[in-house]
């Protein structure tokens, strides 16, 4: 009864994030300014590659055959069609991938846990410093 | 979202001399941790799993995320509620931990948006998809990568000693 009280909580904090996101993904796509298309600068999606071109440019400047020019800057690149790749899945030549994650995530834990030895250490030495400075004077 | 939030209160009570019976909640949140950790870590390799697996198991992980915080609600209820204390590392996992779930609810809910493999199969096709998404997704996943090891670091000392007894390493004792 407690789990599923604590899981209704949960999935009502959960839905509130969803609410948010499908908000921000509904304005963003009628912002007028620049807001959208600054996210989705270089971006690949479904197949096609999407840039934003610089200010002042016009896509006619880009000699590529197969670009399509959008409103808003925006060109569309395709770039190998609709492969979704299901046949490279787990092999070994692209390990390296995982090792990268790997690397991140470890590189990232050993930082934080070195700063939280360091910082313990300072504190405790201060804390030593602080209880020597107040002991009464040894008599000779 | 993978380490515990907090030192498993059945693990908590001393008793120097015997071994200690770990209690099964310390367990479950030990080794459920360990395999969100995987999972996730799996999910980010993208170029390793390809489409298939990495879009299953990101829907996993969504599951996985809500049965996390219910297990985690107690600590996330007691932490906000000593917010306004002047203690601050609590306070740090509280802020790490909140922009994490966040993180991680928008990089799935994106995820499920731009399905290309699990939601057709599930014969769902949702259609007028835009970039935004796409770029959501991409950005999220990035933020949760930074967020996700400082996440479980911050709690390393309960992962090791909990690590510790369930594994049964023993520190190396100095020769004198």
């Amino acid at each position: 009864m407690r789990f599923l009280r604590h899981l209704a909580a949960v999935a009502l904090v959960v839905a509130a994030v969803v609410a948010g996101g499908l908000a921000w993904g509904h304005f963003a796509d009628h912002l007028p300014s620049g807001v959208a298309q600054r996210v989705i600068k270089g971006v690949e999606v479904r197949g096609q590659k999407i840039e934003v071109l610089p200010a002042g440019a016009h896509p006619g400047s880009r000699p590529q055959p197969g670009i399509h020019p959008r409103p808003g800057g925006r060109v569309v690149i395709p770039n190998g069609g609709e492969s979704l790749g299901l046949d490279s899945m787990f092999q070994a030549v692209n390990l390296p991938v995982l090792r990268d994650t790997v690397e991140i995530e470890a590189g990232a834990i050993a930082a934080v846990v070195i700063i939280d030895v360091a910082r313990r250490k300072l504190r405790r030495a201060r804390r030593a410093r602080r209880a020597r400075g107040a002991m009464p004077p040894v008599a000779l | 979202m993978t380490a515990s939030p907090l030192a498993s209160p059945a693990d908590a009570a001393p008793n120097p001399g015997r071994r200690r019976r770990i209690a099964a909640r310390t367990r479950l949140d030990f080794w459920f941790d360990a395999v969100l950790l995987l999972g996730y870590t799996l999910a980010y390799s993208y170029g390793f799993t390809g489409i298939g697996i990495h879009e299953w198991l990101g829907l996993g992980l969504g599951v996985a995320l809500l049965l996390h915080l219910t297990l985690h609600w107690d600590w996330v209820i007691r932490t906000t509620r000593k917010l306004a204390s002047p203690r601050g590392h609590d306070k740090l996992i509280w802020l790490v931990n909140l922009a994490l779930l966040i993180g991680m609810t928008l990089c799935v809910l994106s995820g499920i948006l731009i399905s290309r493999v699990a939601l057709p199969y599930l014969g769902i096709n949702l259609t007028r998809i835009g970039p935004f998404w796409s770029a959501l997704h991409f950005r999220t996943a990035e933020i949760t990568l930074g967020l996700v090891p400082v996440h479980v670091a911050l709690r390393w000392r309960w992962l090791v000693r909990i690590g510790r007894r369930l594994l049964g390493w023993r520190p190396a004792r100095r020769p004198r």
